[in-house]
């Protein structure tokens, strides 16, 4: 198992390196850079300061000058300062990521606690008006964009019942209360799209794997239905919903944009999107080099539980 | 929702009264300025103010950093100002008030500027204020160094000198009438000397903040808040009330106004003035509306393209509906203007019946573009701004109205990044959209965009040496009548040459909870009115 | 061998009437296949002729009209510009579903071939055609959108190729999980033994069964693909103006929720109609082409 581990960390952190060059040269591709927002329209024509600026930066050494400088702060554990304020890339990466992990767990749970709910009692009631008001909700779920939905959310709650959630964020160790409701909504919205999508691939799961011969084989050996159900089907959809919780996991921080800016929270997203704009190069290194870490750690954890769900499968 | 009719109506009465004022005081010799009573200074002493007390305000727009030299977005300056000072600012109704200088005086052959500096002022950090701080600061915003947008404003600034400890002259090229407005708010400040040779002194200045003004900078986290303090030390007695000030960043519109209507944030400035439709009925806000410096505007590339063609520039300008642009873009709330922001029309504005090439006009454009050669008309490229709301309905108008004209145009949507890269290369392509302005001074406003090299960057390629000239000359007239002419005249020919096509200036909608009193929103759409405000 | 337990019909003959009878026979029993067909038969022809529905265009602005309530005249009500909502949301059935089309399309395809690729040659070529892809995934999706359109600039056709980015990993993974459990398949291995050349038994044997599952992948992301090309055009990507498109529109709307919420709720049920339709043609096609997963 731990040739297994070192292997995969090895390839991880290639798989990293490789993303951290390509997030360099495109950022450099896109045309401006902080100099231009510094200086704006009144100071865009002036050279003097343009150049003085650049070489504040060291964006007027070539860029693979400037990758390798980024490399061995990376080495040193560093990932640099933000070109706007100063501030450690790592502070304002991991601060940020905390907000939108706390959303992605907490939304992720919602999902696997109403989806798993939904699409067992939709499999076991197959073809009722339970199945198919369930099926209805999951279409509808997947079909409506959640930030759209956070949006209409985020009205009715000011409208109808004069509430919003807090502004300001705070941590769920600093404030579990205030941060309840700040996560509150946008754990709903994103929570019932993945609710749905869940639910939906559990049902069909179900009734595939049930239609699968060990389990005609186990019914015939007379087992209860509820048991054929619990040791068999069960643990054999382990293995895929595992899996599909993190395409879920790494979607919703991969898209976590949109309902961050519906809701104000400062993620990873918004971090990143600002950055972008103000074209301020060592955090969206930083932050896209962190989130691809977190993507390869998260495909690790799974391939680990699909160890742990399955017997079958080995890593040795 | 109330309409804050008193704070608005009273502003209303006082703006005429104060620009007749000020007209009467220009034409006067302006080389003196007596030092304005301490309780005028950034508004009038209100009746009834508590001490104590924090607000929160809600911002679309984040700063990228609390840098008030280094940072040109009016993102920036809407909150430093509260924290920096410069030698002078510009009041509401537009004249430039003594701060950190006590009073002003000019040379005979108006090269030598020397101020009288304010005795006892501290900075943040305890240091007193000197006139060596002074020096330090404005030459460090002119020097290389610095690489500063601003030092375009003090370009006619050969030399400063340090008289004594509360004495500072500057001595000037060139007479510039503009000297003044350029030590005051934007884009300058005054540190303490030295400040910037340390290494990481600008990152520094996200953390603590080292200006003169009433806040101080508690804390700054990028994507959340914004926390300033007041100042124990500050020098203006009286002011502020606030204790504290916190600025959150809402960058979604909408979450703006719930944040209004739930009173989780206590004032804001709309990011759409038609955004105030929006809170019909609710209880507990009120909003006023200010008359803008800044001006939405068509500029057009005189150098390649569809638009080199002085036929094709004069066809748009014919062609555009203004207050159709207007009412698409931000439903009405603004004022069509003439050729400079409305919040300047009163003072500096040439009368716009007065303009030529003005619209809604089809059929004339369509004649001149036959004329010069264009039977079927012409195709342009139309650019617009992601982030700046108001450009596409307003783009979409245009789009429909040039196509009266026998113009067939496309929009072009840009990231604001690439954008100012290719304004500061000069080779923006054919019409771009814009929305620029500055304190209402029209040198500081005209010089840089229409002198030529390396006067000025002229940044639409309108290459006229007469306009140079003629706003050369404005700068160094002292007499308002003459200024008033100059600039009248330069207007003229930009609008002849439609070089550039400003269509409005939209207002500035303050909304505040009732609990919010005395906020008077500058017409820059700075924060200043916040010194004076208090809350229950 | 496995007895199958197969309800599949047997037809009797095989001219074109007796095709015809087959096929109506599957859609009565498939009745998500059936409904499917029709939702997005109904979309393709509002695709196809979106200007018969209304008298007006997409782009007739009329300020004096602004924002007006649904009325007899206007279904769903005028814009702030004037514009019939109705109008503009038929217009952009064509370009939202068509980008989301193509942003689906080319990576299916692309998946397909380079998944291929990988299961059934393994090796280096799988090494590096997965590294490529786990590359690929470790970028944020919506952040690699902003990118390629911030290098590309704004527009239909880079939108669509950073959406297509962004699906290429999900459509490899399939391929490649088909391929390499067709390849290990005995009649593979025959004709391998027998000398048949790779190629050939690549298209004629493995392609074909691969062909299934890809087709219904892409029923199934459909709908999820509009609604990350809704969000792209929430933040101000994609297409340019005056285009319509819903995302477009529903970002618009949003900003008059109050005074004109009609802006905002049409282009919702187009969205919503759209992917009904499509995850239900998705769930009828799997149904009626792998008859072992009957439900």
């Amino acid at each position: 198992m731990t040739t297994f581990l070192a292997q995969r960390f090895l390839s991880m952190l290639l798989t990293a390196l490789i993303v951290s060059v390509l997030v360099v040269l495109l950022v450099h591709t896109v045309p401006g850079n902080i100099v231009q927002q510094m200086l704006g329209q009144l100071g865009a024509s002036s050279t003097e300061a343009r150049a003085t600026l650049e070489a504040y930066f060291g964006l007027d050494r070539p860029i693979h000058v400037q990758y390798l400088d980024w490399l061995g702060d990376l080495l040193r554990g560093s990932l640099g300062e933000s070109w706007n304020q100063g501030t450690p890339v790592l502070e304002l990466v991991l601060r940020a990521f905390w907000v939108s992990a706390e959303l992605a767990v907490l939304s992720l749970l919602f999902a696997l606690v109403v989806g798993c709910v939904f699409g067992i009692v939709a499999a076991i009631l197959r073809d009722t008006v339970a199945d198919l008001a369930i099926q209805t909700f999951n279409v509808l779920g997947l079909s409506l964009p959640a930030f759209w939905v956070g949006a209409m959310m985020l009205v009715v709650a000011s409208n109808v019942f004069s509430w919003g959630p807090p502004f300001r964020y705070v941590g769920p160790l600093d404030n579990p209360g205030l941060n309840a409701q700040i996560m509150f909504l946008p754990m709903l919205a994103l929570g019932l799209f993945n609710a749905a999508a869940i639910s939906q691939f559990v049902r069909d799961l179900i009734l595939g794997t049930v239609r699968r011969d060990f389990v005609r084989t186990a019914t015939a050996k007379g087992l209860s239905r509820s048991v054929v159900y619990a040791k068999h089907v069960f643990r054999n959809i382990l293995v895929p919903l595992t899996s599909f919780s993190g395409v879920i996991f790494i979607g919703i921080l991969g898209g976590v944009v949109a309902i961050e800016a519906v809701f104000n929270l400062p993620g990873i997203g918004r971090l990143l999107l600002w950055a972008l704009q103000t074209r301020d190069y060592p955090v969206v290194q930083g932050g896209i080099f962190l989130m691809a870490i977190v993507t390869l750690l998260v495909n690790l954890v799974v391939d680990i539980l699909y160890a742990v769900f399955d017997p079958r499968i080995t890593y040795a | 929702m109330t309409n804050r009719t008193p704070a608005s109506r009273r502003h209303l009465l006082i703006r005429p009264l104060a620009v007749a004022l000020t007209l009467l005081l220009a034409l006067a010799p302006a080389f003196a300025q007596e030092s304005q009573p301490l309780d005028q200074l950034y508004g009038a002493e209100p009746e009834g103010a508590q001490q104590g007390g924090e607000v929160v305000v809600g911002i679309v727009y984040e700063p990228p950093a609390l840098d008030p030299v280094h940072q040109q977005a009016d993102a920036t300056t809407a909150i430093t100002v509260l924290m920096y000072q410069g030698l002078a600012y510009t009041d509401w109704d537009g004249t430039i008030r003594p701060m950190l200088a006590t009073s002003w005086s000019a040379s005979e052959d108006g090269l030598t500027w020397t101020f009288d500096l304010r005795e006892g002022v501290t900075f943040h950090n305890g240091d007193e204020l000197t006139a060596a701080d002074v020096k330090y600061s404005y030459d460090y915003i002119r020097s290389e160094d610095c690489g500063c947008a601003g030092s375009v404003y003090l370009n006619a600034v050969e030399s400063i000198e340090v008289i004594d400890d509360f004495t500072v002259a500057f001595h000037l090229a060139s007479r510039n009438s503009a000297i003044l407005a350029g030590v005051a708010d934007k884009l300058t400040a005054v540190f303490p000397e030295g400040y910037f040779d340390n290494e990481g002194a600008q990152a520094r200045l996200n953390q603590t903040s080292v200006g003169t003004g009433p806040f101080m900078l508690d804390e700054f986290r990028p994507n959340q808040s914004i926390r300033l303090v007041r100042n124990p030390n500050y020098w203006q007695p009286g002011a502020p009330y606030l204790d504290a000030i916190t600025f959150v960043s809402v960058p979604d519109g909408n979450s703006l106004l719930n944040g209004l209507r739930t009173g989780q944030i206590d004032l804001a400035q709309l990011a759409r003035p038609q955004d105030v439709a929006q809170l019909e009925g609710v209880n507990g806000v009120s909003y006023q509306e200010q008359t803008s410096w800044v001006q939405k505007s068509l500029d057009l590339q005189a150098g390649g393209g569809a638009t080199e063609d002085l036929a094709v520039r004069q066809a748009i300008s014919l062609a555009v509906d203004k207050q159709e642009i207007l009412q698409a873009a931000v439903q009405g709330y603004g004022q069509v203007i003439g050729l400079i922001p409305a919040g300047m029309q009163e003072r500096w504005g040439a009368p716009l019946d007065e303009l030529p090439m003005q619209g809604p006009n089809p059929e004339r454009a369509r004649q001149i573009l036959t004329d010069a050669g264009y039977p079927d008309g012409v195709e342009v490229q139309i650019t617009t701004i992601i982030g700046f709301d108001w450009m596409t309905p307003a783009a979409e108008t245009l789009v429909s109205q040039l196509a009266e004209a026998g113009i067939r145009a496309t929009i072009r949507r840009q990231d604001l990044g690439v954008w100012i890269d290719n304004w500061g290369a000069r080779s923006f392509v054919d019409v771009t959209l814009n929305d620029w302005g500055t304190v209402p001074d029209p040198s500081l406003l005209l010089d840089a965009h229409f002198q030529m090299e390396p006067v000025g960057n002229d940044f639409r390629n309108w290459n006229n040496e007469e306009a140079t000239e003629l706003l050369a000359q404005a700068k160094q007239a002292t007499d308002y009548d003459e200024r008033y002419a100059l600039y009248v005249e330069v207007q003229k020919m930009m609008a002849e040459d439609a070089i550039t096509i400003p269509l409005f200036s939209s207002s500035i909608i303050a909304v505040e909870r009732d609990r919010v009193n005395n906020y008077v929103q500058h017409p820059s759409g700075w924060y200043h009115g916040l010194i004076r405000t208090w809350v229950e | 061998m496995t007895v199958r337990n197969d309800r599949r019909l047997v037809p009797k003959g095989t001219g074109p009437w007796s095709r015809l009878a087959t096929l109506i026979q599957v859609l009565r029993k498939n009745r998500e296949l059936l409904i499917g067909t029709l939702l997005t038969g109904f979309l393709i022809v509002v695709l196809t002729v979106p200007g018969v529905w209304t008298p007006y265009g997409p782009n007739e602005i009329d300020t004096s009209k602004a924002l007006q309530a649904p009325s007899t005249a206007h279904l769903f009500g005028t814009d702030e510009l004037g514009r019939d909502v109705a109008t503009r949301v038929l217009w952009g059935t064509r370009v939202t579903l068509g980008m989301v089309a193509l942003a689906l399309g080319i990576p299916a395809v692309l998946g397909m071939i380079l998944g291929l690729l990988a299961g059934y040659f393994r090796g280096p070529t799988d090494a590096v055609l997965s590294r490529a892809v786990d590359v690929l995934l470790s970028f944020p999706s919506m952040i690699t959108a902003v990118i390629i359109t911030g290098i590309l600039g704004p527009g239909i056709r880079n939108g669509v190729l950073a959406l297509a980015l962004v699906y290429i990993p999900m459509f490899f993974r399939v391929a490649r999980g088909a391929t390499m459990a067709e390849a290990n398949q005995t009649y593979v291995e025959a004709a391998r033994a027998l000398g048949v050349r790779s190629a050939s038994t690549v298209s004629r044997h493995v392609a074909r069964n691969i062909v299934t599952p890809i087709v219904i992948q892409f029923t199934i992301l459909f709908p999820a693909a509009i609604q990350i090309a809704a969000a792209l055009g929430y933040l101000g990507l994609g297409v340019q103006p005056p285009t319509p498109e819903w995302g477009a529109i529903l970002n618009q709307g949003k900003n008059y929720l109050f005074n004109a919420p009609w802006i905002s709720v049409f282009p919702g049920i187009a969205i919503v109609f759209s992917a009904v339709a499509l995850s239900t043609l998705g769930r009828g096609l799997s149904k009626a082409l792998d008859p072992d997963a009957r439900r």
